[in-house]
């Protein structure tokens, strides 16, 4: 009946343009453009728009409209098709994803405004100052809202491809087990033929023998292949498992941007300090020193004579070595206040300190041993 | 200062620096806890005692025994913390007198580190639990082997006054090891007090250069500031000649005093030898300190960056030259020579019963290789199985000597049947 109603009213649709009807033309398409929602024939927007764009035809819209914005409508509710095109376009815009908010709340919240503006844009209460909104946080949020799309987009395709794997694995099941039945049967028809030959070459007396051993092999069969199949399911489930924790593996945990005006609750995400260049003694420059500067020669009655000594140097002997290493012990430590700096660390770990506790295990441990 | 930092990972700054109350306290639990095994295994080896007695007369005497019993009680009077402290020092001037007797003497850094080694051990150790006697000649040779200084064990057992075999010098290596929680390093003061003496020599001869953070001063600007210090106490020739005069004394103070006294646990080796060289010369010593951190307050009136280090660092320095100062070597002193008599004869009666002989445990040990692989396991465990054997070997040993007394000999049937 609905069918019969539709193609009546179809009947006498007339294009508001052209005034040409179905009637006269049952291919007439018609099209609708997003800017003001203005219907025409398909054969108006190719005649009017063709050569660039030009305005709504409609008498009092002035309109611009582009002939590459002209779809096909989905609703039959003008309004319908204009909010569902608004809401669109506004949680593309506004594409927040609930792990971005500190709080289930802000999330709530966040809806809740998102439906506001929508409202409002549908019901064009304060469009400009909204739309204002959108275009700036649009310009605002570029990257992340581009990351969420992905995301999104990525979601979609990953979800397409579990609902076709899944939809491979029914059929493989239905398969395994139409395939099954048709060799039990097989199975139990050959087994019966076979029991009927040996019963017709046999004397009577093995005849009840027989069609015992007969039902043992058949019960023997079946319960092999019920373990069997036990295992194949097994098999496949572990395998399904797998699958599903290699898919959890590779949702890729985004981080969202930081809080902007318009989204509130947003969570805060801790940019990783810049890395430094890579400083193989961690900040300690080898030959630098602070309390001394090394000098290459110290006059010493004492070593003076090794300087020339060539007993002394041809094994490699240096006395720059022994010179670094003097004047490092000499003043190694010099600042180093021991009461002070001991008594702090062992406040510092009274719970569990090291210096007191290895000592008292050592005392332990010093008076344990024979 | 990266010099300081340089030495805060050293082992010695790790485990080896302490507070003087933290010292204090240490000591005095280990002196605690020694003194209740000291207690313990004396009153096990007299019950032991009793037991065989007891058993050996066949009637039980349970006054005599309870006169026993508390006579012991009474009688075993732990040393203090402080008598223990006092024994150690004397063992640690023994341990450089021993490095004199040998051929050529050990050196002195050699020896400067096992008497560490005994501070150290007997920081966690009691000498009531271990003689000083015994882990003295190890800590010297365990010594010569950390410093680098070849003594092969035999020539070093021979070079100890009295019978020691190379046994008895090394059953308590590992005891020992254990007790030095098996950190060999020692930092001394002495190589530090070379590096000083080297700056001050170059400075008098005007090669000196400045520290880092004054460059504006030149040679010149140090040789004239070193020549316009105070004079020394004892005149000298040259400037040079002072120097090595100071660095003679220092090195004395540093080889008796900076060892027999807690320095090392307190200071940095940097900041004994500054004292040291305080207490030798004086002027000379603030004049290499104002070289290096710049004088306490500037001529423009100016807060020397590193003046709070500095006033620090004077504290300090002024409490270990005291420290250092304090010290009179036992020897010369006849009031301390009395009262370590009066500690030694008190020592002789509270020495843990079941730790004297460690050579002889350490062979029982090794001959039963099943109590080897416990005490492996545990080391708990060792002390009841060398108890258990004492035990044994006693009343084995009074079994015999009872039926030497026998007149009718010894028993046919064995003592085996009536246990």
């Amino acid at each position: 009946m609905a069918s019969n109603a539709a193609s009546r009213r179809d009947e006498d649709e007339v294009c508001p343009v052209c005034k040409s009807s179905r009637y006269l033309n049952p291919d007439m398409r018609f099209l609708i453009n997003p800017e003001c929602y203005h219907k025409m024939c398909e054969s108006c927007v190719d005649r009017i728009f063709s050569s660039g764009p030009a305005n709504c035809p409609v008498a009092g819209c002035r309109k611009t409209l582009r002939k590459n914005r002209f779809r096909k409508q989905t609703f039959e509710d003008i309004g319908v098709e204009r909010e569902v095109d608004i809401r669109r376009r506004v949680m593309h815009i506004l594409n927040r994803r609930e792990e971005e908010f500190d709080s289930k709340r802000a999330y709530d919240d966040f809806l809740e405004q998102r439906e506001d503006i929508i409202a409002n844009l549908v019901s064009r209460i304060d469009v400009a100052k909204t739309e204002a909104q959108l275009q700036k946080y649009a310009a605002d949020n570029m990257q992340s809202i581009r990351a969420n799309q992905a995301i999104e987009a990525e979601e979609a395709s990953s979800f397409q491809a579990r609902m076709s794997l899944e939809q491979e694995e029914a059929r493989l099941r239905r398969q395994a087990v139409r395939q099954e039945y048709e060799t039990e049967r097989r199975e139990i028809q050959a087994g019966r033929e076979d029991f009927l030959t040996r019963l017709a070459s046999g004397s009577s007396t093995d005849a009840a023998a027989i069609a015992r051993e007969g039902h043992k092999v058949l019960l023997k069969k079946s319960s092999a292949r019920r373990s069997e199949e036990e295992r194949i399911r097994q098999k496949q489930a572990a395998l399904r498992l797998d699958n599903k924790r290699v898919s959890n593996l590779s949702t890729v945990e985004q981080a969202g941007a930081a809080d902007t005006g318009l989204v509130k609750g947003l969570r805060k995400i801790k940019t990783p300090e810049p890395e430094k260049p890579y400083d193989p003694f961690m900040g300690y420059v080898p030959e630098k020193r602070d309390y001394y500067s090394l000098q290459s020669y110290y006059p010493s009655q004492y070593l003076d004579p090794i300087r020339n000594d060539a007993r002394m140097l041809a094994g490699g002997y240096d006395l720059r070595e022994y010179y670094s290493r003097t004047l490092l012990e000499a003043f190694a430590g010099l600042s180093c206040f021991v009461g002070e700096e001991i008594s702090q660390r062992d406040a510092a770990n009274t719970s569990k300190s090291t210096a007191t506790e290895g000592a008292s295990m050592a005392v332990e441990g010093g008076e344990n041993t024979a | 200062m990266i010099e300081d930092d340089i030495y805060r990972a050293s082992s010695q700054y790790r485990l080896w620096s302490y507070t003087e109350p933290s010292l204090q306290s240490l000591r005095a639990t280990t002196n605690a806890v020694a003194s209740e095994r000291v207690r313990a295994a004396l009153r096990r080896s007299c019950e032991a005692h009793q037991s065989t007695a007891t058993s050996a007369a066949g009637t039980p005497l349970p006054e005599s025994n309870m006169e026993v019993k508390n006579k012991d009680e009474k009688d075993v009077e732990c040393l203090t913390p402080e008598e223990e402290l006092v024994l150690v020092r004397y063992y640690c001037e023994k341990t450089l007198e021993l490095g004199e007797t040998y051929k050529p003497p050990i050196p002195t850094m050699v020896r400067a580190t096992a008497i560490q080694y005994l501070r150290r051990f007997y920081l966690t150790n009691s000498p009531m639990t271990y003689h000083p006697k015994s882990i003295m000649a190890c800590a010297l040779f365990v010594a010569t082997k950390t410093d680098n200084y070849y003594i092969s064990l035999r020539q070093f057992a021979d070079g100890i006054p009295g019978d020691t075999t190379t046994e008895d010098v090394i059953a308590p290596e590992f005891l020992l090891m254990q007790g030095l929680r098996f950190t060999f390093d020692v930092r001394h003061p002495f190589r530090g007090l070379e590096g000083g003496v080297l700056e001050l020599q170059a400075i008098a001869q005007g090669q000196g250069q400045p520290a880092p953070h004054l460059p504006y001063e030149t040679a010149e600007d140090l040789q004239q500031g070193l020549l316009s210090i105070a004079p020394p106490p004892v005149p000298s020739s040259s400037m040079s000649d002072r120097i090595a005069r100071a660095h003679g004394t220092t090195r004395e103070l540093l080889k008796s005093a900076a060892q027999m006294t807690d320095a090392y646990f307190l200071y940095t080796p940097s900041q004994i030898w500054f004292s040291a060289f305080l207490l030798a010369d004086r002027p000379l010593a603030e004049f290499l300190l104002d070289v290096k951190l710049a004088p306490e307050t500037d001529e423009n009136g100016l807060v020397n960056p590193l003046y709070e280090i500095r006033s620090k660092l004077h504290h300090v320095l002024t409490e270990c030259s005291a420290l250092l100062q304090s010290y009179t070597p036992l020897s010369s002193d006849p009031a301390q020579m009395k009262s370590l008599k009066r500690i030694a004869k008190k020592l002789y009666h509270c020495q843990n019963p079941e730790k004297v002989n460690l050579a002889a445990a350490q062979k029982r040990e090794s001959t039963q290789p099943s109590t080897a692989v416990q005490s492996d396991a545990g080391i708990v465990t060792s002390e009841s199985e060398t108890e258990r054997l004492a035990k044994k070997r006693k009343l084995e040993q009074e079994q015999k000597v009872r039926q030497e007394d026998d007149v009718f000999g010894p028993e046919l049937v064995t003592q085996r049947t009536k246990q």
